[in-house]
């Protein structure tokens, strides 16, 4: 009796044990599936994306211009659309976002203004791309007369990127530790001295890294674009066009551009190509972060 | 108040800094309750006692460190001098250029051990090279440190072990010439060696500044400090010079503490 009595527990318990040991190693499995999905998915993509693609990129594709009816266009004021595009939208967007984001972290004590700053933020930050780029077009393109100009396209990226580069600064200034501000201050240095001298430079890893995915972001942006930047590469004689108030169709404005409204014989084939570099861009910008974040920490920490 | 007596062998001291009166308030909490001292010149004066009875918040009181925070609040008056350093026209930053801070973590910037050192005099528009090469030999070789660093100046300072780092942040604080140095525990993180080192430094900066240190140690308190004041839960119980303090204490409650009856 007493041995049964005994044997009957231990046998439910090692019962249960074996079910938790299945529990946890099926949960180990499912988790590790769900990680490697992601891993899968972007290989898939790109392969088939370079499938598709990497008969059609050559020198002339990427430098040629564009052709409006003929078949065998390039996509090389497109590429150069997008980096002026960028690069003027950096030019307001970095000085802006960094100037709210450190206020914020640094200066502002809790109070009216700093919870409305922080609401604007957060509510410009949920705008989707297309209403802004429909704000665009009133405001740009309509209001003031511009018509679709590369400015006008950078200014409306410049208000759908504030938000998340005011976000990376004031999240890279957070990861200065206090102890650092406090060694400064306790030298007889000002607040902006210590902020320039110390915790900017402290936090130029994290600030670096994230302006470079933001760079990406706006890279790759379209829908904003359209009615802003327009659809026509250039207005002047040139197909390569630096005027700010000049159109400048970007890459992935093209992409879409082609494939819905494009009358070209080889829409199909300028959009593989379009893509597959603009992807292979996308990634570079990516890469490139991680890099360069790696590079300033181990630079600044001596390592 | 330190009583100092006048014989032939002991000269009167001055006070280099007197605290009146001090509250420190943490939101509602009070974290010191009005305490007053004299800081006597040219001494090292230790803040002892069990951990938050409010030594460090008190000494982080006397260069306005907790200006930078927002829900800190401070009463009385605390005088440099005889000029109340909370004065309304008073700026909390040349108040911190004059009375500089040692931290119980050692805070050196992540740039190299050089420009950590010269930090300091650059801020304050030290600008010429000659000069700013000649503060941080004479900084270094103050804090003992320049004998080991003089081959790396130009490396990470976050590359030194925690000893040097420390020996660096003092140094650093030397470099801008301030009257008073506040330490909160400055080798309660360190190893005996390190610790050692950082004391023997400590009696040798006396004589140019006036210190005053927190310790957790009352071995420490007692081997390098003339002057010693007992914290508890936010009270200050005695003020003395450190023989007296350890030896004939007048409060039981610093008896209790010094016999370790308060762990």
């Amino acid at each position: 009796m007493t041995t049964i009595a005994q044997a009957e527990p231990l046998l439910a318990r090692r019962r249960v044990a074996s079910r938790r040991r299945f529990a946890d190693l099926a949960a180990t499995g499912v988790l590790w599936m769900a990680a490697c999905s992601i891993v899968l998915l972007l290989v898939f993509f790109i392969a088939y994306l370079f499938y598709l693609g990497a008969g059609v990129v050559s020198w002339h594709f990427l430098t040629a211009p564009p052709s409006e009816i003929t078949a065998g266009g390039g996509i090389g004021p497109q590429i150069f659309n997008s980096f002026y595009i960028l690069f003027l939208t950096m030019l307001f967007t970095v000085p802006i976002a960094m100037g709210s984001g450190i206020y914020l972290q640094e200066y502002a004590r809790p109070g009216v203004f700093t919870t409305a700053v922080q609401f604007c933020a957060e509510s410009l930050a949920t705008i989707p791309s297309i209403v802004m780029g429909l704000f665009g077009l009133i405001v740009f393109v309509t209001l003031l007369h511009w018509h679709f100009t590369a400015l006008g396209g950078a200014l409306t990226l410049t208000l759908l990127n504030l938000p998340a580069l005011m976000r990376v600064t004031q999240e890279g200034l957070s990861s200065v530790p206090l102890i650092m501000r406090e060694g400064s201050m306790a030298l007889g240095a000002t607040k902006w001295q210590t902020i320039r001298r110390v915790v900017l430079p402290s936090a130029i890893a994290p600030l670096t890294t994230g302006i470079v995915l933001v760079a990406g972001r706006i890279f790759g942006e379209t829908a904003a674009l359209i009615y802003t930047a327009g659809v026509s590469v250039s207005a002047g004689r040139s197909a390569y066009d630096w005027s700010p108030f000049h159109t400048a169709e970007t890459l992935s404005v093209h992409l879409w551009y082609t494939h819905s409204e494009g009358l070209v014989p080889d829409a199909a084939r300028i959009g593989n190509g379009s893509a597959l570099v603009l992807l292979v861009m996308v990634l570079i910008f990516n890469i490139l972060a991680r890099v360069l974040g790696r590079l300033l920490s181990r630079r600044l920490t001596g390592k | 108040m330190i009583s100092t007596t006048t014989n032939a062998a002991e000269p009167r001291l001055s006070s280099k800094m007197r605290v009146e009166d001090l509250d420190v308030y943490y939101g509602d909490f009070q974290a010191i309750k009005s305490a007053s001292i004299e800081i006597p010149e040219n001494c090292v004066t230790a803040l002892i006692g069990p951990s938050g009875c409010g030594k460090s918040t008190f000494i982080r009181a006397l260069n306005r460190m907790h200006d930078l925070s927002p829900n800190v609040r401070v009463e009385g008056t605390v005088s440099l001098d005889g000029e109340d350093i909370y004065a309304r026209d008073v700026d909390p930053v040349s108040i911190r250029h004059r009375i500089g801070m040692v931290f119980q973590r050692a805070n050196p910037f992540p740039k190299s051990i050089y420009e950590n050192v010269v930090y300091g005099p650059k801020i304050h528009g030290l600008g010429k090279r000659a000069q700013l090469n000649e503060v941080c030999e004479r900084s270094l070789r103050r804090a003992a440190l320049w004998d080991e660093v003089k081959d790396r100046l130009h490396r990470s300072a976050l590359d030194l072990s925690g000893g040097q780092q420390q020996r660096l942040c003092i140094a650093r604080v030397l470099a801008v010439e301030p009257e008073v140095i506040l330490m909160d525990e400055p080798a309660s993180a360190l190893d005996p060696i390190a610790t050692s080192k950082i004391e023997d430094l400590i009696s040798e900066l006396k004589d140019e500044f006036t210190v005053v240190i927190v310790t957790h140690s009352m071995q420490q308190a007692a081997r390098i400090s003339e002057f010693t004041a007992f914290f508890l839960m936010g009270d200050l119980i005695e003020v003395g010079k450190t023989s007296d303090v350890f030896t004939k204490p007048k409060d039981t409650r610093t008896e209790d503490y010094i016999t370790g009856r308060y762990g």
